[in-house]
């Protein structure tokens, strides 16, 4: 079964590195995502609460790096993460990983 | 004492550069050294494993995993896993590292050019031998004409450079070396000045970077709040500052408060956000400092125990009031008082400070009042506070200082070019702001040769660039050494020195005091390239002869020898740190009360009063005012009313760019796809108000001059007043169409090179302008 991403969108900063991770991984060029960012707000959603997000989404170019996760190692987007708010692995495991209120689930 | 002596003795007594008192110290426990590799076969590839430093520049040092082919080439690079300092992660402009090493338009041979040629693309290829050739001739030339002080040796910043260039100004027998063309030395250098001198040292923020073990270590606490001011921290990646250690310090607990006129995802995600107007800072952190008093919110203790000038100090903030201030910078009252009461009432707080600080003309003292705060609260050597940043092992070309000791010189015989300001002789820096007015003949000093390494002052960070361009045109001699030909070569250069990127060289890690790392050579050098150190070493052969080099014969460059001798103070060698690739030094808390911070093994700080010192006793010496003060910035709508009616906006400059290290990457299509063009930012009230559409092309102009940079409409920015980008060339266009278009869209035309009184502190955030539809 086709391996999941798990984000924790609470922490994504939004620093591009899990697109060109992943464009550089599976020698995309700049105009082809393999997963993209897309942003929330900002918004003020309550006085001085601001929601600003953002959450990548794997598009179908992604292979969930099966070949890196064959070798034992981690997805490309998911070791570079420079927030380490994003995993690649089995859903089981993953959903074991939410322990907070802003996670999103892609299977 | 002449300047350069009373620099030295500063120096000394701030610990910039010392060997950590001759004793070696010791290694934290690094359990995997024993077993770690620096190279091994993976599937196919050859890994190196080695430090990301420089060039490209940056100012981190993250562990990478090289991946070299079959054939010798690097195919693509990883984050190191095993590496303390970055965990496997690595960010684009690592990512992309193979794109900028095997790029079409890197220059890989030196080149020469007529003098009479300069601008034009009219380069021929010469060896190394000739462009050492010229470079003697002509730098003789002007030493004897003039004087070596006639020789301006200037770096820029992030490529591994800062810890060598001052070996250079000793060759080369140059008083002046320098950020040149950076008004007010305004980066790093007035926070790093003003606050050495009332501690004694330069102190960062605690995110368990010191420790091994990082965020497991026992004795590390996460900081309750870390105080981002003036900083992006998370893209800017300043000052040895990896940003998203400060994330994985919120995933523990750590809140934020920022102080920013931009929304940042820092300031969206704080506890606190003070959306101040550009500038205001130090009033700021004088109005917080009196709710901590006035509240008797400070840490009694450090204050009587470890500080000096407190009462003077409770006296001089008593007048700024939060009321005051919240019409000062222009937020509600009620945030002065929460983000104060927050950090007073916190164990552990973290200062974040950004170049924002010294962006103002009295930006010298905007740190100095930040760090006042951390002082009343007992914040300094505290887990989860600040701490000390002292040279890793005692090896200074790895932090602040550098290794001159055994280069003969005669800089000391010449003043340098301060400018006649106050801070700027003493701290031995040349004044770029004055040396602009030498060029032009406004001040009577000789500027007649330019050494610009690593140096893109024509598109970065030069303040009225078209002036430095004219001046440097019209000097005797100038040296570009860079990846590229930059807008700044294209313009000035007479000879271009080709530099390798990191991959290609060996080296030590630098611009971080946590660590020392080996930089590990992975693949052959590419075409005649060779590394920023190894031509500060040969120029040192040229001038200086080959018995300067203690190490070797001095016949060629042994690069490896050349670190070996960088290290001998540190207990270990070359050899031992290539094979380990990083080692951390013993780290402690609280040294201030047990006698290690200061030279003469006393308890206390490394100050005359041997206190953290509110009021400074050596600024009084030196003629500066001894207690942090706030000043409007020469052009503000409270400054200058009068030059509202046209230019009713305040200007703000040099918001860091993912992907982008100030005027590089915008040749790496992965990079510069992210960022296409120099973007804008304008409120959507004030975009209405002059008609701007998000995506209309803006002309932004002042008094200084105008640019040309496309709008981006958001409500990020604070209203009134507006974010421009720094920093843009087009690689992509011709050599000579305004040596790459530029000056087209560069937002330092309306900064002017004009420091703060003390000669640090500039005007890069702070100025006033108007925008319209181009």
């Amino acid at each position: 079964m086709k391996k999941a991403i798990l984000i924790d969108y609470k922490y994504c900063t939004g620093c591009h590195t899990c697109e060109v991770a992943c464009q550089k991984h599976l020698g995309l060029e700049p105009d082809k995502w393999g997963i993209k960012l897309t942003q929330i707000g900002p918004d003020e959603v309550a006085p001085r609460q601001w929601q600003y997000e953002f959450v990548p989404v794997p598009t179908d170019r992604c292979n969930r790096c099966a070949d890196r996760l064959e070798r034992g190692k981690q997805a490309m987007c998911a070791q570079h993460c420079q927030a380490g708010c994003l995993w690649v692995g089995d859903i089981d495991e993953l959903v074991g990983r939410i322990d907070g209120d802003k996670f999103a689930l892609f299977v | 004492m002449t300047d350069q002596e009373n620099n030295e003795t500063i120096g000394q007594n701030a610990g910039l550069g010392m060997s950590g008192g001759g004793k070696v110290v010791p290694m934290q426990n690094d359990p995997t050294a024993a077993t770690r590799k620096d190279t091994w076969e993976e599937d196919g590839f050859t890994v190196v494993r080695g430090n990301a430093r420089t060039a490209p520049g940056c100012h981190d040092n993250c562990g990478i995993l090289m991946y070299i082919d079959k054939d010798g080439k690097l195919d693509h690079v990883e984050g190191d896993p095993d590496d303390p300092y970055n965990q496997g992660r690595l960010c684009l402009r690592c990512l992309t590292l193979p794109d900028v090493v095997y790029h079409k338009d890197r220059q890989l041979h030196p080149l020469k050019r007529d003098r009479a040629d300069r601008g034009k693309d009219k380069w021929e290829q010469i060896t190394w031998e000739e462009a050492y050739e010229i470079c003697e001739r002509e730098l003789r030339a002007v030493q004897e004409k003039y004087g070596p002080q006639a020789i301006q040796v200037f770096c820029g910043t992030g490529r591994d450079i800062v810890g060598y260039h001052p070996m250079l100004a000793n060759i080369l027998d140059t008083p002046n070396q320098g950020m040149g063309f950076l008004s007010g030395q305004g980066c790093y250098v007035p926070r790093m000045f003003s606050t050495t001198m009332k501690i004694g040292n330069l102190y960062t923020g605690d995110y368990s970077q010191n420790w091994i073990d990082r965020y497991d270590n026992p004795n590390w606490v996460r900081p309750d709040y870390v105080v981002i001011w003036g900083n992006n921290p998370v893209v800017a990646n300043s000052d040895g500052t990896l940003g998203h250690w400060i994330v994985e310090c919120m995933k523990r607990g750590t809140k934020l408060i920022t102080i920013d006129p931009k929304l940042t995802w820092c300031a969206a995600h704080s506890e606190y956000w003070l959306q101040v107007r550009p500038g205001t800072d130090s009033a700021l952190a004088l109005a917080m400092a009196h709710v901590i008093v006035e509240e008797d919110l400070y840490d009694h203790e450090f204050v009587d125990c470890w500080c000096y000038g407190f009462e003077e100090y409770q006296e001089h903030i008593k007048d700024w009031t939060p009321t005051r201030v919240a019409e000062i910078c222009d937020i509600d009252e009620d945030l002065i008082w929460s983000a104060a009461r927050a950090l007073g009432n916190a164990d552990g707080w973290a200062l974040q400070w950004g170049v924002a600080l010294d962006h103002t003309a009295e930006g010298f003292y905007s740190g100095a009042s930040c760090y006042d705060l951390c002082a009343l609260c007992g914040q300094f050597d505290k887990p989860g506070g600040m701490v000390c940043g002292k040279p890793s092992f005692g090896v200074p070309v790895t932090w602040i200082g550098s290794d001159t000791d055994w280069i003969p010189t005669k800089r000391n015989q010449y003043e340098h070019l301060h400018g006649d300001y106050p801070a700027l002789r003493v701290i031995g820096m040349p004044s770029p702001d004055a040396t602009l007015e030498a060029l032009e003949g406004k001040y009577d000093y000789p500027v007649k040769a330019a050494w610009l390494q690593t140096n893109n002052c024509l598109a970065n960070m030069g303040a009225q660039p078209q002036r430095i361009a004219k001046g440097l045109m019209e000097d005797d001699f100038n040296v570009v050494m860079d990846l590229w030909m930059t807008p700044t070569a294209m313009a000035v250069a007479d000879v271009f020195l080709p530099v390798t990127t990191f991959p290609e060289r060996f080296g030590l890690t630098g611009h971080q005091p946590y660590r020392t790392g080996a930089i590990n050579k992975a693949i052959d050098t590419i075409g005649e390239c060779r590394s920023d150190p190894q031509v500060v070493v040969e120029m040192g052969r040229i001038f200086k002869g080959a018995d300067l080099f203690p190490w070797s014969d001095g016949e060629h460059f042994d690069e490896e020898a050349f670190y070996d001798y960088l290290l001998r103070n540190s207990g270990f060698t070359w050899d031992d740190l290539k094979s380990r690739t990083w080692a951390y030094p013993e780290m402690k808390y609280y040294r201030y009360k047990t006698g290690e911070i200061r030279d003469d093994g006393e308890p206390g700080f490394s100050t005359p009063t041997g206190r953290y010192e509110f009021y400074s006793v050596n600024l009084e010496a030196m003629g500066m005012r001894p207690l942090a003060f706030y000043e409007e910035p020469p052009e503000s709508p409270i400054s200058r009313p009068d030059l509202l009616e046209k230019y009713p906006l305040t200007l703000t400059t040099g918001a860091r760019q993912w992907g982008f290290f100030h005027s590089e990457g915008r040749q790496v299509p992965h990079l510069r796809a992210i960022h296409p063009e120099p973007e804008v930012t304008i409120h959507p009230a004030d975009a209405e108000k002059y008609g701007i559409a998000d995506g209309d092309w803006v002309i932004i102009e002042n008094q200084y001059g105008s640019c040309k940079q496309k709008a981006k409409i958001d409500i990020r920015i604070k209203q009134g007043v507006v974010s421009a980008d720094h920093g843009w060339w087009f690689p992509e266009r011709d050599r000579e169409d305004g040596f790459f278009g530029t000056f087209e869209s560069n937002i330092n035309n309306c900064i002017p090179m004009r420091p703060g009184s003390t000669g640090l502190g500039c005007s890069y955030k702070s100025v006033l302008c108007s925008i319209r539809k181009a």
